[in-house]
Order: structure tokens, then sequence, then C-alpha cells
């Protein structure tokens, strides 16, 4: 780990300040990716300002404006806590499942709401700082593309990078159309919409996200949402806990009679960013939910993907995915 | 032997289980030596070729920093000093990528990492061979040629002729031991006398292969060893770490600390080789065994070798009078490959046992009718009679536990929801041997009590050796558990067998006991008396009034074991359900049943086999280690990527010791169960995948991909 500064912020008007001007200090939340990064000379802020005390930490109901009635959620709030509180779990049960899927207990119990939307992908070649990884250092080229690219993009890549986006919650906050508030030094408060605030490769893989330099995340808010019943995230992997998504999918519906209202579907591991199934969305709305036309929108869904040498199960994987997650999200546990 | 009034067989607790969980047990790197330096590796990032220039001058100024050492400035060392591998910075030759090429010393560890960064190396790159199934079919034969090839009577023949046969290649990857305590070492000279706190599962030879590198003799290198937090056989050979530690003290005449990363872990301690095993079975209609070929296609590393022996469950498993096993390497730009736990045997395991499956599959036969029906009166490689072997109990009597007869015998036909389920069989076998170990007993009368103290050089890897020491030492003193005390990991002991091979308990407690039985013998003759019945050492010590004595024996094997072919056996019993949509798999009940002789303890004995099938169903389902086939780096560094089986992944698991008294083996009958659990794991949860959904995989591990 190299020499850095390292400052305590007591509120968010201070840590603002602290990081303003110094492109190579960072904020420091739960540290469980932050710290990691740095001791395998990943990541080498110059300074850290830890944000872990701020106030930032409540779960509430949102009062007023467009997302009244949705819930907003701290962004130095615990993981454990956003999963189990009762607004929670009772509104946005498909985010309590993302959540509880991810990590460990302790990890959860460590890591912060903002702190996990910024978490910065698993991809090897980006942790072995030998290797070439345009996301690490830009120019150096990527390891992955050519190289052991299993848990690797099968969407929305590109030559740069083919690196996927490892979080869990952020899938869920996808389906729900969540909205990530932050603010800067100024003063002023922004709402990003969730679709926008990750982005894809392209020629700049190493911006992993549109906030500014020196945004703190304050919030997230969800809007009210009517999937609370007929939610499920499923998510595959090489062992039942601790282990990050070969796939997973996010499903949310909302139901009259037979026929789908309203349905949300977003996948990770797939993608630079969580990935919504826009196309088998469109295709179920209106539709009755039966076997034939759930397989019908996978199928169409993943027609776009384009696998890399050693991921080409993810094609597959994620039809039978999606058909799985609907049915279970239909139907409970089978 | 398992005698009603003895401490030996009852499931006591670890007795070192207080001081681990509060934290008093202390390991290499908790030794509170003072005014500490901090050394840390850095490593090559090429995996072939030879170093031009390394610049250590940004480094060597780095705050804190006390010295840099790289092949440039390393003091002359004997390459061959019987370490395992690694590198000692004796030449800029690069074989491997993550090879040690220097190491950085400073006041503190993070200083110590931080100038580690600081290094620019230039390097001359060559191509590196890492690209195992590319390079496989170029196979060439074992250094040690007379291993290349054993053959009984004309296998190829046999098969060429038969009614049913299976012919399929087998593949398992690189693993690695990754013990929960990475290797670590404290190094303290005194004048010209070393001592090195550092995890060792051979005590004696860690202090020997340390002393030969080092150019002194080995009473100047003492091994410090008390607990060990896992080893599986990385900590078995020593490697270059221990000895780069030493010099690092050496040059900055100050106690040095070193301890491994993770990350450090995948290229400085060994791995368990990738292996390609085609195993043909030829058999009579009746499922007569009438060909077993096995043949390797394994790695080594550049310049030296090692060769799984991924045979030796086929040598001896089954009644077959056409047999051939062979081995063909491949060197590899890649660390040393080394013992790694049930060393070709929970690999070959895993090849035969599942060949086995799919015979039985053919011949539409119950797979475990059909290992019955090749059950061996002798041992066939050697002809000799076994010391025992309860292969068929533990079949017989793990069908009956498990509740075998509701297995469907047609694959993919037991729906549950969304779960296929699926039973599986596999039998495994692991050598049973003693190896020569020295052991004192020191006793000490205080008033009206008695305490022994029992000394010698072993090594507990957490497994349970103080505590079946202590029963053992109790047993033959007549004294309560409390009273004796057992001293081990240290080479200033007595010399003793590695904890290795399986070899340990039988080596200790056989020594233990003799030293017991020794001066109970020499209190007796001492006394002069004449007793009808015979007293105890400590009924001798309080009626002769004696305040203390002791006494040594050498133990060795015995010499008629010799005549005998001594293993363990067992049966594996794997109940899977296996997502039909997504593939995933969870092991919903396991079952071991073992017939390894003597039990010392049922409790440390249990959790030695359910740690071993762990680690089994851990081969079958989730654990590799990827190389990059260009650029030969392992691209599974830490516990995120090499994955261990979860809680979650497995449900029940039992284990079933069958009763067995085998004196022929050795005076305790105590055959070794730290590797037997592992073997024929892999092969029971894969064939339970076949009996599931009709998939038969060839290739370890058996992620969910390989089962959609
Ligand atoms: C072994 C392991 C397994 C894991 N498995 C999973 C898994 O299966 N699924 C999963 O989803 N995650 C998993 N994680 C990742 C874990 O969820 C993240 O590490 C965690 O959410 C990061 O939160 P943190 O508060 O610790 O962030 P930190 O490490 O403190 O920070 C991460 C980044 O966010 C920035 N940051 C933090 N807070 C703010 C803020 N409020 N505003 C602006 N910038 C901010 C920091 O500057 C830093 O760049 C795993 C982690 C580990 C170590």
């Amino acid at each position: 780990m190299r020499p850095f500064v390292y400052n305590r912020a007591s509120d968010p008007t201070t840590a603002l300040n602290m990081l303003s001007g110094k492109p190579n200090a960072k904020f420091l939340a739960g540290g469980t990716n932050l710290l990691d990064l740095m001791k395998e000379d990943v990541e080498r802020p110059a300074e850290l300002v830890d944000i872990s005390g701020l106030a930032l930490t409540t779960i509430k109901t949102i009062t007023s404006g467009p997302n009244q009635g949705g819930v907003s959620i701290g962004g130095l709030g615990k993981n454990t806590d956003a999963a189990n509180h009762p607004l929670i779990r009772q509104q946005y049960p498909l985010l309590t499942q993302a959540i509880l899927a991810g990590a460990s207990g302790q990890i959860r119990n460590m890591a912060t709401n903002g702190g996990n939307l910024l978490q910065r992908t698993r991809c090897p070649y980006f942790y072995e700082v030998s290797m070439p990884c345009n996301k690490r250092e830009p120019g150096t080229g990527c390891g992955a593309l050519e190289g052991i690219n299993r848990l690797h993009a099968i969407f929305g890549w590109s030559e740069k990078c083919v690196a996927v986006y490892p979080s869990d919650m952020a899938v869920a906050l996808a389906a729900l159309d969540a909205i990530v508030k932050v603010r800067n030094v100024g003063g002023q408060e922004r709402a990003i919409a969730f679709a926008d605030f990750h982005r894809l490769p392209g020629d700049t893989p190493h911006q992993d996200t549109n906030l500014a330099p020196g945004e703190l995340i304050t919030a997230i808010e969800l809007p009210p949402s009517k999937l609370a019943d007929k939610a499920y995230y499923l998510k595959v992997r090489d062992r039942a806990s601790y282990a990050f998504a070969l796939l997973s999918v996010a499903v949310g519906l909302e139901m009259a009679g037979n026929r789908i209202t309203q349905v949300r579907i977003a996948m990770g591991g797939v993608a630079h960013k969580p990935w919504r199934a826009l196309t088998a969305e469109k295709m179920l709305v209106g539709k009755e939910a039966t076997e034939a036309n759930v397989r019908l929108a996978a199928e169409a869904e993943m027609a776009a993907a384009k696998p890399l040498e050693h991921n080409k199960f993810k094609v597959e994987l994620g039809k039978r995915s999606i058909v799985l997650a609907l049915q279970t999200a239909l139907n409970g546990v089978g | 032997m398992q005698d009603k009034n003895k401490l030996t067989g009852t499931p006591i607790s670890r007795i070192d289980g207080i001081a681990k969980v509060t934290g008093k047990a202390a390991y290499s790197t908790d030794y509170p030596v003072k005014d500490l330096a901090y050394a840390v590796l850095f490593k090559s990032t090429i995996a072939a070729g030879t170093i031009l220039n390394i610049d250590t001058s940004v480094a060597e100024k780095a705050p804190g920093v006390l010295a840099v050492i790289t092949h440039k400035n390393a003091p002359k060392l004997n390459v061959n000093g019987g370490l395992r591998g690694g590198s000692l910075l004796q030449s800029p030759e690069v074989e491997f990528f993550g090879q040690h090429i220097g190491i950085v010393v400073a006041e503190t560890f993070e200083q110590a990492r931080h100038a580690s960064h600081l290094i620019s190396v230039d390097y001359d790159k060559k191509e590196p061979k890492v690209d195992f199934e590319t390079l496989a079919p170029n196979a060439v034969l074992p250094k040690e040629k007379d291993k290349a090839d054993a053959s009984r009577g004309d296998a190829k023949a046999a098969l060429s002729s038969a009614a049913y046969k299976v012919e399929e290649t087998y593949s398992t990857p690189i693993e690695h031991h990754h013990p929960l305590e990475p290797h670590a070492t404290i190094a303290e000279w005194n004048g010209d006398r070393v001592t090195l706190y550092n995890s060792s599962q051979i005590v004696n030879g860690a202090q020997t292969s340390a002393a030969n590198t080092l150019n002194i003799k080995p009473e100047q290198v003492r091994i410090v060893t008390p607990y060990i937090g896992g080893g599986f056989g990385s900590k078995g050979g020593q490697w270059a770490n221990l000895v780069l530690t030493a010099i690092a003290a050496k040059q900055v005449n100050r106690p040095v600390k070193l301890a491994l990363t993770r990350q450090q872990m995948v290229n400085s301690v060994g791995l368990r080789q990738q292996n390609l095993q085609k195993v043909s079975l030829a058999a009579t209609q009746d499922g007569k065994l009438t060909a077993l070929a096995h043949e390797i296609t394994t790695h080594a590393a550049i310049k030296s070798e090692f060769v799984e022996p991924c045979g030796d469950c086929s040598k001896i498993m089954y009644d077959v009078p056409n047999s051939l096993i062979t081995y063909r390497v491949v060197p590899m730009n890649v660390i040393l490959p080394t013992y790694t736990r049930g060393p070709g045997k929970s690999t070959g395991s895993f090849a035969l046992e599942s060949a086995m499956d799919e015979l039985a599959h053919k011949l539409k036969m119950d797979p475990i009718e059909l290992r019955i029906k090749n059950e061996p009166a002798r041992d066939p490689s050697n002809g000799k009679p076994w010391s025992s072997r309860k292969a068929v109990e533990c079949l017989q009597v793990g069908a009956k536990a498990f509740g075998w007869e509701k297995r469907k015998a047609e694959p993919g036909q037991n729906l549950q929801g969304n779960y296929l389920i699926g039973y599986g069989v596999a039998a495994g076998t692991y050598p049973a041997h003693q190896r020569p170990t020295s052991a004192v007993v020191k006793l000490k009368r205080t008033g009206n009590e008695v305490t022994a103290t029992i000394e010698l050089a072993a090594a507990d890897l957490g497994t349970g050796t103080y505590t079946i020491l202590t029963q053992t030492a109790a047993d033959a003193l007549d004294l309560p558990l409390t009273n004796v005390t057992v001293v081990i990991g240290d080479s200033d002991l007595p010399p003793a067998a590695g904890a290795v091979g399986s070899v340990g308990a039988a080596s200790y407690a056989n020594a233990v006991n003799d030293a017991c039985q020794k001066i109970t013998d020499e209190l007796i003759t001492r006394s002069g008396k004449q007793f009808f019945a015979r007293p105890t050492a400590s009924q001798m010590m309080l009626s002769e009034k004696i305040t203390e004595y002791k006494t040594r024996v050498d133990a060795k094997p015995l010499e008629s074991a010799e005549a005998y072919s001594a293993h363990s056996f067992n049966a594996n019993f794997a109940e899977v359900a296996v997502n039909r949509f997504t593939g995933m798999v969870r092991v919903n009940r396991f079952l071991a049943v073992t017939g390894a002789g003597t039990i010392l303890n049922p409790k440390t004995a249990r959790s030695q086999i359910i740690g071993g099938n762990v680690w089994g169903i851990g081969m079958a389902l989730t654990e590799e280690s990827i190389l990059d086939p260009r650029l030969g780096n392992f691209v599974t560094r830490s516990f995120a990527d090499y994955h261990v089986p979860s809680n979650l992944d497995i449900g029940d698991m039992d284990a079933i010791f069958i009763r067995e008294d085998d004196q022929k083996a050795n005076k305790m009958g105590i055959k070794g169960i730290g590797e037997v659990g592992i073997v024929g794991v892999a092969a029971a949860v894969a064939n339970a995948i076949f009996n599931a959904t009709g998939k038969r995989v060839r290739e370890l591990p058996i992620t969910p991909d390989k089962l959609i």
C-alpha cells in the first residue's frame, strides 16, 4: 500500500470540501473494496477522506416530489440495514433479495449503499497490476479480450474492455428504476436516473460511472412500486454463497389475472453495467404469462448477445435464468 | 484395541481447542520477537526469460527500507539443499510467473510492501510453456524412467477383444492447498545459530533443508512450529521463503518476519498439477474386469519434476488380470507441483471410479455390485496379503446407512420441483505406513501426584495430534489426561516423522506408546521387585518415591509389516440436487464409510474425514486454479476467485468408521485418516450428477456451465 493522507469528515459539506480540487483523493466509505484495491496497488489515492461517519444513513418514505410515496436510502447506510429495513422488505423485496445474495454477512455489515454502486470490476486482469488493462491503465490493452474471459461480458463490451460490473444490489436497483442523488462541492444536488449512472466501456473503460469528480452519493431513491408481490432475484454462481454472479436476473411483475401489465427484467454479470432486458420487457407487456411467451421473450433478449471465447454458456444460461426468475416470481420458489 | 476403560477410542474434544479459540495458541507470526523488521517478496511478471536489470534505487530510498535483496546481492546458497522449490535469488533466470525475484526489508510491513511496488525490472522475455492442452500431446517420459510404465498381463490385447469396455479421458485442473494460515516465518539469528518460527509439517526436514541451503550445520538451525494453520502438503517440504527470511534477517542484523499474502500463495508453495487421465476398462458381461489401463499425462516444472501418482488406486483397487499404468510429463513454466492432500489418489480415483460407474451403467449393473464383484483377495500389484481390507464392508454398511435402495438406476428420472436428484457412489484407498520416530517421556512426582511430559518433534496441522498423543500417553501411563503434557513442533526435540502421507498418527502414537511402555519396564526393573500384575508407571513413581525419571525410544516400523499390503479403504456416497435450469449443484447428503484401523479419537477422526470430504466436494464442483495460457499468470488469486465450498453447498455430512483391528500394519493398528477422506469423493459427486441428469462430466470442476 502506498502512503496516503487520511482525514475524517463529520458532515457532507466538510467531506466535499476536503476532496475538492484533489484529483488523486478519494472518499472512503466501508472500505471493503477500496482498501483491497489499494493493497493490490490497483488504486493509488494520495489522500482518503473517510465519510463512514456521515449521518447519511436514514431510510425513509419520500413525502414530496416526483417520487413521493417511494423510499429514500441513505448513501452511507450499510447494505445490511438497507436489506433488512421493513420499508424495503415490504415494498422492495427484490432489493432485499439482491443485497442478501451478495458478498457475506460480515462484508455487508461494512459495505455502504453508495460504495456498493461504485465497487469496481472483479476482472482478474484489472486486479493483477502487471497485466494489460485499459480500465486500470488506459492504453495498455485488454487482457481478458483474448485471455480467460469466462466471467466477462456478453452485451455492450468494446475492444477496449470486456469486464462486467459485479454488484448484485445494482441489478435490483436497475429493475426498480432507482435514482441516485448526488451532491457537489458547491452544494448542488442532482438526480441521476439509474440507467444513466453506470457506463458502457466504449473507448473510456476507466470511467465506470457518470458521477463527476468530487461528487458525493447522498441517497438512492426508489420510486413507488407495484412489483413487490411478484419479484425475484436469481443469482447463478459457481457456489451457493459468497461468489460473484456468473449471471443474475432481477425481475418484478404486475399482473391483471394472468396478463402481464408491467414487467421489469435486469441482468447482472453480463455487461459493464446492470443490463435492462428491454426487448424482453416489451415483448411481455400485455401478454399472458405462459411458459411459451416467457421463453420467446428470453430468446429474443439473448439473441443480441455477443459472447467471448469462454463465456458462450452465458447465452443459454441467460435464457434459462430469465425463464426461471419469471416463473419463480409468479409461482414462488420451486 | 478400542477398550472401554481406555481414553483412546473416546471422542474427547481437542485439548488445544481453547488455546486456539482464545488466541493463546501462537502460530508462526505470533511470536513476540523484539525489534522485528518486515520482509515482502516481489515477483517476476513474466513466465519465462532472464532478468536484464533490476532497478531497486527508488525502493532503497523509500521510507523505512532497510535492505533490498535480489540475485545481484544475495548470499551464495546451496540450491540443492533439499527445499522443494521456489527461487533462492541465485540467478537472473525466470522459470514461472510470480517467481520471487527479490526481498524488501523495512521497519513495517506497509513500508516494505510499498517499496516493493517501486522496483522496475527489464526482462529478456521468452515464449513461456504454459498451455497444457496444447503441450500434452508432446509429453515425455518422467525423469525417473522406471516409474513411467507398470504393466501386468496384456491390457491392450484384453481391451481389444473385450465384450464391454469403457475408454474415456478425465481431466482435473490445477488446485492449490490454500491452508487458512498462509506460509509465514520469523527468523532470528543468535550468533551463528538461527531460530525459524515457521509452519512446518516435517519439523526435522525443515531444519535440515534450511541448514543445507544456508550452508550451515543442522544444529545451527532450530525450527519452532507448535501450531500449524493447515498445510495439506504445501508445508511438507519447505519452499524458498523459509530460507529467504533467514538471509534477510542476517542481512539487516535483526529478526525478520515474512508472511506470504494469499495472492502470493499461488506462485510460492507448490500446487496440485493438472492431469489428463485416460482410463480403459474391459469386462465380461457379468461384470468381471479383464483389463484396466490408466494412462496419465501431467505437467511438472521446467527443471524439476513431481509426478502425482494418479495410477495408485488403479494398482490395487480391483482384481484384474491385465493392468497397464503409464505416466507422461510436460515440463511447464509453473512452480513445481507437489504433494497435495491425497496426492494422485484423490485425482486418480476420480478417473477410475468415474469409469467404474460408466461401466456399471453400460452393464446395467448396480455400481456397488460391480465393485464387490471385482474385490481382490490379495494386493494385485505385488501379490501380498492385505494387512486388513474392509472395502466391501464400507460399501455395504454405507449402502444401508445411506438408503442406496432409493436410487433410481435410470439417470434423469428423479425430478423434485426444479431439482434433479441423483445418488452416486465411489470407493477410495490410501496407503498406511509407520515411519521412524523418537520420543522422550519425562515423569515427575509431586507428593502423591505424577505428571508426564511427552516430547517429540512431531507436527500438529490442526488435526488433533496433541489430543491423540495425550490420550495415548495417558492410557499407557495410567494417568488422567490433565496430568499429561505433550510438547511437539520443535526441532530441538527428539526427531520424528512428518505429518505427511497420513503417517503421523501411526508413527507418533506408536512411538509414544513404546516410550511409555519402556519407562514402565525401566521403573519396574529399577525397583528390583517382582510383580504379579504389571504395575503402571505412575504406581511405580509413587511406590518407589521417585521424583523425576525419563527415558527415550527410537521407534521403528514393524519389520513383519513388510510382508503385508497395508491400506485404508473407504466408500463414499453422495446425493445431489441439480437445478434443471441453472445447472447449480447442491450436495444434499454425503456419507463416507472408512476402514482405517484403530480410531484413536472418533471426534477428531470424524473432523478429518469430513474435512477431506469437503475438499473432495470442492474438487468436484468448485476448485480450479486457472492459468492464462498466453502469459502464465494465475487469474484465480484469492478466495474471491478460488472457490472452496460454502456451507450452503453441502447439506448433511456423516462419517462412519468400520471397526478394524490391524496389528499387522503396526503395533497399535493405526492406518491413518489424513488423506483417505478426500479419495473417491469427487467421483461419488460426479457419479451422482450423472445419476441425476444423465450428463457425464469428465472435466472437473463441474461448474454450472457444464450442466446446461
Ligand atoms: C470477498 C468479497 C466478496 C464480495 N461479493 C460481492 C457479491 O457477491 N456481490 C456484490 O454485489 N458485492 C460483493 N462484494 C462487494 C461489496 O459489495 C463492496 O465491496 C461494497 O459494497 C463496497 O462498499 P464500501 O462502502 O465498502 O465501499 P468502499 O470500498 O469504501 O468504496 C468503494 C468506492 O466508492 C467510493 N465511494 C464510497 N462511498 C461513496 C459516496 N457516498 N459517494 C461517492 N463515492 C463513494 C469510494 O471512493 C471508492 O472508490 C464483495 C466484496 C468482497 C471483498
